[in-house]
């Protein structure tokens, strides 16, 4: 599903350049669930946003559902995007303009499906806001905005969900909830997971957790318990380079 | 994706995103149509009014017969022509007799406006578009009063009779005809060879009135002049009354100035809230992105809602401009001629399209800004997009406002000055925006807490902070510059045409019939402007020497000394007169010096273009008699004032009583009309101009351009409170930003709204400083270059015009800070 080989970002600064990300080489299958861990500017974010091709990498290759990302132009890139790929952020960036039900239905008609009304209408009943549809978001709650996130990433039916901080700015009773419904979503609709956070309720949940300190993947584990629950799901054991 | 443009359209239109940016555009548009349509129609009107004056579009006038061939092509071209012969002779009713200056009508006449022919003088009458019936003849009502005949009397004219069939008492050429001495009459083209009266010799003229529509009059015109030669002479509608002809152009210039900066204030309003608008716009662009949306796609979006924008604040634009014309014609419409000319859609399709050029080159860039922005800004809110390049923005807008000016002014010329001036005056006002908020800065070092803070605040982002006085200070200066114009302009014109301004002149009265005249009026309470003598001289030397020796050759051509002059003698200064130079007389006896020398005051202007000084002594020669006269002061001279006027006057005893006629002017109201036939029966030599008509037609269209004056200003004003709460808007968030982080520092509310106010009560004093100065200096250049006013200075402006900035920006900033100050910091934080 998603591949990097010596994945590394360096930023130029007016004196040197600075390494953030460095050789990274990584492998997930599909219907995995990725944990990506590690202090504050140890490179996760970067991490991310190269994996879903928000960014290019300086050096080394991403390959995303088969398409090497770290060729392809912007618009190429938004293609990818739109045809595989969901995201769920930490400030959850609903369009303030849109209602409940429009913010889901942007990524369904971005795909040109007529149904698009229809299908977001069943994701918001999933993720509990059927009462909720025509609410613009300053009108929801922390934890309701992050639900119709969740619903809107999960909207265009991604082979691969990227999740920044989903918990971050959520309360731990809500958090948990969200945590609940990221994983009953991946289940029933089997999408491959890949999430960036520092809560460890979160990545205990994962089957797969993948350490970086200052730049470098330092670990790259296998939870076997999630491993055992989703039996589908298979593992790769793969170290730095 | 229309339809989500649309949504968002409305979406951001509740969330009060876009009001800013549409609410100016409407002005842009409201503005740009009302004036439009306002100056086109009250120009169409005047060219009418002034057609009137003459008649027709075009007078032709010849020494010889309109070449046939002439005639001809205009007829093929389908315009109306009428021809008519000019000649002086007397008009004789038993053994009273006068003469008189004839027009032969050789078809209908006035082509434009009418006649009016009355039974008695100074009565109403019918209006009639014709030519007298062969036999028959108008008169002015001199020549009743001279002949001691009445309608229906019957009159000599060269060897045949004729009946006077009505007083002229209305009608062209009344204007134009102020100093002709013989009364004008009317007859028909036939009767000029039945009564045998032209014979060869005779001096005679022939004229050709021209109308129609104007494309095949210009055509005919265009095909004319070339075969003229100089003793024709063609008079276009235009020129019928010079007099009128400048106020008008001038409150023209004022109001195409004026909607034009509204329009560009509006830009401004514009480009900031687009600016504004977009920036906060990039987070969801990035969203899109995120979500796959491809750059075009974004772009779509974005210009698809600013096109929706710039639709439906046109169509309100339009619709509101039309109203508002409307509504002024309709309240004018007493004064308007009828049937009014009708509306042209021009200027209202001009004002339409130029909401969407305003949009497009003030909003645009900013627009086209936010599908730049990278994807990645989901993650890392502090990615911007690469900016457009600056340059590129102020060229899209410098373009669109050169294209407005050139649609508004046709001249290409007139275009590089303004942006020219324009760009020199930006870089001028920043400069001084900088200086006065660093002198700002170092006084207020020495201020209160409040004060120090507020300055702290400001300190944090200079150049943001000069940004805002310089917008801020933008739009006082230009709300500053209309308002004095307009005051200045119309207390120019109230001043020209008071109420009571004198609408009757009274010439050729006898020195035997000035107490007649004096206890006539005086019966009847009408105050004149004195009546002055009026003795013709003509000047023939300087110091001793003949005067073509004595002045440079440029000096002899002038007309004061080519022709003879009105001279007069007064005890006092007349009112109209200041002297600016020298004094007035200082010999109370006025007694002649030992040469035989009298005291002279001559108009400014005058002895500026004669090159003659106080001290200087004029020889006049009066009737063969020689006078000579020291200059001992220059006068300025309101020309325009109504009341008799003269180049030179002298002092009293200088010229023979018994040389002079006398001359004076005064106001007649209407009911007192029948004064004119009293002094018509007791003096009837005497020359009456009525004025009071073609006054009253000034009084309109002045009005109406009053009118139109007072609403472009307003429109000046909301543009210019658009820029002020725009700018207020786009600089909201620094200001919640750092309150809000005051206040998670835990600062108390009393302290934050303290060092708020004290900020926006600076910005207020410095950009009300710099629109203090700015306009100041604008309005002189405008004064003195643009309309021809001495420029002064407004003191009182000085301290009010930076308590409204303070008083403004205080309310208006403090209004859209409050609500947001009163939530808590985190939901604050979350919303920006």
């Amino acid at each position: 599903m998603l591949t990097t080989n010596n994945l590394t970002k360096t930023v130029k600064l007016p004196e040197q350049s600075l390494t953030i990300l460095s050789e990274v080489s990584l492998t997930v299958n599909e219907h995995d669930s990725v944990a990506i861990v590690g202090a504050s500017g140890s490179g996760k974010s970067t991490l991310l946003s190269l994996l879903a091709g928000l960014d290019t990498p300086s050096e080394g290759e991403v390959e995303l559902a088969g398409h090497p990302i770290h060729k392809l132009s912007e618009d190429e890139r938004a293609a990818v995007r739109a045809q595989y790929v969901g995201f769920v952020f930490q400030s959850f960036h609903l369009l303030p303009g849109l209602t409940a039900l429009e913010n889901v239905m942007l990524p369904i008609e971005l795909k040109e499906d007529k149904n698009a009304h229809k299908k977001a209408k069943e994701l918001l009943v999933k993720v509990g806001l059927a009462e909720r549809l025509n609410h613009y978001p300053h009108q929801l709650s922390g934890g309701e905005q992050q639900r119709v996130a969740i619903a809107r990433a999960f909207a265009s039916e991604p082979k691969i969900l990227f999740a920044d901080e989903p918990t971050g700015n959520l309360d731990t009773a809500n958090g948990d909830k969200i945590i609940d419904l990221i994983f009953e979503l991946n289940q029933q609709l089997g999408t491959t997971l890949v999430l960036v956070t520092h809560d460890d309720r979160l990545a205990e949940r994962c089957q797969r957790l993948v350490r970086l300190e200052a730049g470098k993947v330092v670990e790259d584990s296998v939870n076997q318990a999630q491993v055992v629950k989703g039996d589908t799901a298979q593992t790769d054991k793969v170290g730095t380079a | 994706m229309r339809g989500m443009a649309w949504r968002l359209f409305r979406r951001d239109w509740q969330s009060g995103e876009v009001k800013v940016l549409f609410f100016a555009l409407m002005i842009a548009v409201m503005a740009m149509v009302a004036i439009g349509t306002i100056t086109d129609r009250t120009h169409r009107a005047m060219g009418e009014q002034s057609s009137e004056f003459l008649g027709a579009d075009y007078t032709l006038r010849t020494p010889r017969p309109i070449e046939q061939e002439w005639l001809e092509k205009g007829r093929s071209e389908g315009l109306q022509l009428t021809e008519s012969t000019g000649f002086s002779t007397v008009l004789a009713k038993g053994d009273e007799f006068q003469l008189v200056s004839v027009t032969a009508l050789g078809g209908k006449f006035p082509l434009k406006g009418e006649f009016e022919i009355a039974d008695k003088p100074f009565t109403r009458g019918q209006s009639v578009q014709a030519q007298p019936e062969v036999g028959s003849v108008w008169v002015e009502p001199r020549v009743l009063a001279v002949l001691g005949a009445q309608k229906g009397d019957e009159v000599d004219f060269g060897s045949i009779q004729l009946t006077i069939a009505g007083v002229i008492v209305g009608g062209p050429g009344q204007a134009s005809e102020m100093f002709n001495v013989a009364p004008k009459v009317y007859i028909n083209q036939a009767d000029v060879e039945r009564a045998n009266i032209i014979q060869p010799g005779s001096r005679v003229s022939y004229t050709l009135f021209i109308a129609g529509d104007i494309q095949p009059r210009e055509n005919f015109i265009d095909w004319l002049k070339p075969q003229m030669n100089k003793t024709q002479r063609l008079t276009g509608g235009k020129e019928g009354t010079p007099a009128l002809q400048a106020s008008i152009e001038r409150a023209e210039t004022f109001l195409r100035l004026a909607s034009l900066i509204s329009v560009v204030l509006a830009g401004v309003a514009i480009a900031v809230a687009a600016g504004r608008f977009s920036r906060r716009h990039y987070d969801y662009a990035a969203i899109y992105r995120c979500l796959g949306m491809q750059i075009a796609q974004v772009h779509r979006l974005y210009i698809s809602q600013l096109m929706i924008m710039g639709l439906i604040g046109s169509a309100i634009g339009v619709v509101l401009g039309l109203a508002i014309q409307q509504a002024i014609i309709v309240q004018f419409a007493d004064f308007l001629p009828k049937p009014m000319v009708p509306m042209n859609w021009a200027p209202v399709i001009a004002g339409g399209l130029s909401g969407l050029v305003v949009l497009i080159g003030f909003a645009l860039p900013a627009f086209f800004q936010i599908a730049r922005v990278s994807p990645l800004r989901v993650l890392r809110k502090e990615m911007v997009p690469q900016p457009v390049s600056s340059w590129l923005i102020y060229l899209l807008a410098i373009l669109t406002m050169a294209l407005l000016m050139w649609w508004q002014s046709g001249s290409l010329k007139l275009v590089g000055i303004l942006l020219g001036v324009a760009l020199v005056a930006f870089i001028v006002i920043r400069l001084m925006a900088w200086l006065i908020f660093k002198v700002g800065i170092w006084i207020g070092k020495r201020g209160s807490t409040a004060v120090r803070y507020g300055l702290g605040q400001l300190k944090r982002y200079p150049a943001f902070t000069i940004s805002q006085i310089t917008a801020f200070g933008l739009a006082f200066i230009i709300m500053l510059s209309t308002v004095l114009i307009r005051s200045e302009l119309l207390s120019e014109w109230q001043s020209q045409l008071p109420e009571d301004a004198p609408n009757h002149f009274l010439l050729n009265v006898q020195s035997a019939e000035v107490p007649t005249l004096e206890s006539i009026l005086a019966e009847q309470n009408v105050e004149t402007a004195g009546i002055y003598p009026m003795v013709r001289g003509r000047v023939t030397g300087l110091n001793g020497k003949p005067i073509e020796e004595a002045v440079s050759e440029e000096a002899q051509n002038d007309g004061s000394l080519r022709r003879e002059l009105n001279l007069t003698w007064a005890e006092d200064i007349p009112k109209a007169n200041t002297v600016v130079k020298g004094e007035w007389w200082d010999n109370p006896e006025h007694q002649p010096d030992e040469n035989g020398v009298y005291q002279l005051s001559i108009e400014q202007k005058l002895a500026e273009r004669l090159g003659v000084g106080i001290g200087d002594v004029f020889e006049f020669s009066i009737g063969g008699l020689v006078v000579k006269s020291k200059i001992t002061s220059f006068r300025e001279v309101q020309w325009d004032s109504f009341e008799p006027n003269f180049f030179m006057i002298l002092e009293p005893g200088a010229l023979g009583e018994n040389m002079a006629t006398y001359i004076t002017s005064f106001h007649l109201p209407l009911e007192k009309k029948s004064t004119l036939n009293t002094i018509l029966r007791e003096m009837p030599t005497v020359t009456i101009i009525e004025l009071d008509v073609i006054m009253e037609q000034v009084q309109t269209i002045l009005d109406q351009v009053t009118a139109a004056v007072e609403f472009i200003m307003l429109f000046v004003l909301l543009a210019g409170i658009a820029v002020l709460y725009a700018v207020l808007q786009a600089s909201k968030e620094e200001r919640v930003l750092s309150a809000t982080l005051l206040k998670t520092l835990g600062a108390q509310t009393k302290f934050i709204r303290m060092t708020l106010l004290s900020e926006l009560a600076l910005l207020g004093l410095f950009s009300g400083i710099l629109g203090v100065i700015g306009g100041e200096v604008l309005v002189s250049v405008l004064y003195q270059e643009a309309l021809n006013i001495e420029p002064v200075l407004h003191p009182w402006f000085w301290l009010w015009v930076p308590l409204v900035a303070i008083g403004f920006i205080c309310i208006a900033g403090w209004w859209g800070l409050k609500s947001l100050l009163k939530q808590p910091a985190h939901q604050v934080l979350r919303q920006l």
